[in-house]
């Protein structure tokens, strides 16, 4: 059987989760291995969320949020970005793939770029296989 | 030219007195006698009378910092400070977790500190590699020239040789001889959370009992929460029963941090902690 891995997908209410909504409401076809959580802001985003999620199974984490300079709060994702550059260095660091966790800037308009993100993000993690490191057996 | 610990010692001593006895300050963070030469304890000066029981040898490698937060706001402070702990109380300050004019830094220019445990000198190795403190009021001793300038990242050569398989089977080993006495982050200064993310259970973050996946999410994150924030002392690797080289990764991501951000941990007081702080024209660059 071919693997079909788990994501979780991290998205912030106003842009991301909206784009989602949209890449729904026009019928684009994506996966089904993304799992969408949403919060607020992309700033929101504590990284124990991303380090617990590959703890409990997950094989990817695609963070999205609104484009630097777009944040509703005006400058959560400008900090977001900061912090999740970190959480990437530290799972490069400790061996993890990198390519298993993505922060992509998607706007509320954005439906295409939505679908398009998860389709490449889903083929990535299949490439890279089944994350067994950080998985609790 | 070397360092003369007996007369910083006097000096830290007669300074300790004068400051106690004119009432500027109600508590002198220095060192006290251990049970021998080797471990000088963190010690909490009160009284005239404790002075006498001050000693600074090339063993006190404890971070006084780390105390700095457990008295009251407003508690006046007089700390003893090497130059690598000097960076931990700017930080703090700049953290706001302690204010500057509630202390006076008893800043100790010094090198050649050695590790109590392994005897070998830990400049620039397990400490940031600077020679003078960035921060003081009074000097114990003369400002250091002219010692050689070491990379505190120097020690990572090794380590960043090593590809992404090596680096998880690295780690792996290594964490996975924790046995979570959680020494690492009490000798911290950075470390000051009540309580901590992986003491909490409601979320639950992580597993408590000491078994891979529960140690690799509390280093992980706790690397993480230190990221921009670790002044590089040392004391977490110091500190640490089993002898996990905690600093190889605290440095690997502060040098990260330092050329993503630009700016150090702990240098001056006017900065902003990296993470809680951001310049717009911070590219994307750092999210590849
Ligand atoms: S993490 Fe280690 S080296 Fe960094 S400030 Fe804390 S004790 Fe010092
Ligand atoms: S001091 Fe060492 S053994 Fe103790 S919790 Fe920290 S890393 Fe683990």
């Amino acid at each position: 059987m071919e693997f079909e891995p788990k994501i979780l997908g991290i998205a912030c209410n106003w842009c991301t989760y909206t784009g989602a909504d949209l890449a729904g409401t026009t019928r684009l076809q994506y996966p089904q291995n993304l799992r969408v959580v949403r919060v607020m802001c992309s700033s929101r985003i504590n990284p124990s969320f991303i380090f617990r999620a590959f703890q409990l199974g997950a094989d990817g984490v695609l963070v999205g949020g609104c484009h630097p300079g777009d944040c509703h709060y005006n400058t959560g994702n400008l900090y977001a970005r900061r912090r999740l550059a970190v959480t990437r260095k530290i799972l490069e660091f400790a061996g993890i793939e990198p390519g298993r966790f993505r922060v992509e800037w998607i706007s509320a308009s954005e439906g295409n770029k939505f679908a398009e993100v998860v389709r490449e993000f889903t083929e990535q993690v299949k490439n890279l296989g089944p994350q067994t490191k950080f998985k609790i057996k | 030219m070397s360092i003369n610990f007996k007369q910083i010692e006097d000096k830290l001593k007669t300074e300790a007195r004068k400051l106690l006895e004119e009432g500027k300050v109600s508590i002198v963070l220095a060192y006290g006698k251990g049970y021998d030469e080797k471990k000088p304890m963190p010690y909490v000066v009160r009284k005239t009378s404790d002075i006498e029981n001050i000693v600074f040898n090339e063993y006190c490698t404890a971070n006084m910092a780390r105390y700095l937060v457990r008295y009251p706001r407003g508690t006046k402070i007089a700390i003893a400070v090497k130059p690598a702990d000097s960076r931990a109380v700017v930080q703090l300050i700049q953290e706001e977790k302690v204010k500057r004019e509630d202390l006076i830094v008893l800043g100790i220019p010094v090198y050649g500190m050695k590790n109590f445990k392994t005897g070998e000198t830990i400049d620039s190795k397990t400490t940031c590699g600077i020679y003078n403190p960035v921060l003081y009021d009074i000097l114990l001793g003369e400002e250091v020239h002219g010692q050689p300038v070491v990379s505190p990242y120097d020690v990572l050569v090794d380590y960043e040789k090593m590809d992404k398989d090596g680096r998880w089977t690295f780690w792996k080993k290594e964490l996975d001889r924790c046995i979570r006495c959680y020494a690492c982050r009490k000798a911290c200064p950075m470390c000051y959370c009540d309580p901590c993310f992986i003491d909490q259970n409601k979320p639950k973050w992580g597993e408590k009992s000491p078994e891979s996946q529960g140690n690799l999410m509390y280093h992980l994150t706790r690397f993480h929460h230190l990221a921009g924030r670790c002044i590089d002392c040392g004391e977490c690797s110091r500190a640490c029963p089993v002898d996990i080289p905690l600093y190889l990764f605290h440095k690997k991501v502060a040098k990260e941090c330092e050329e993503m951000f630009g700016q150090a941990a702990g240098m001056k007081i006017e900065d902003k902690p990296a993470l809680v702080n951001f310049r717009v024209e911070d590219s994307d660059k750092i999210l590849e």
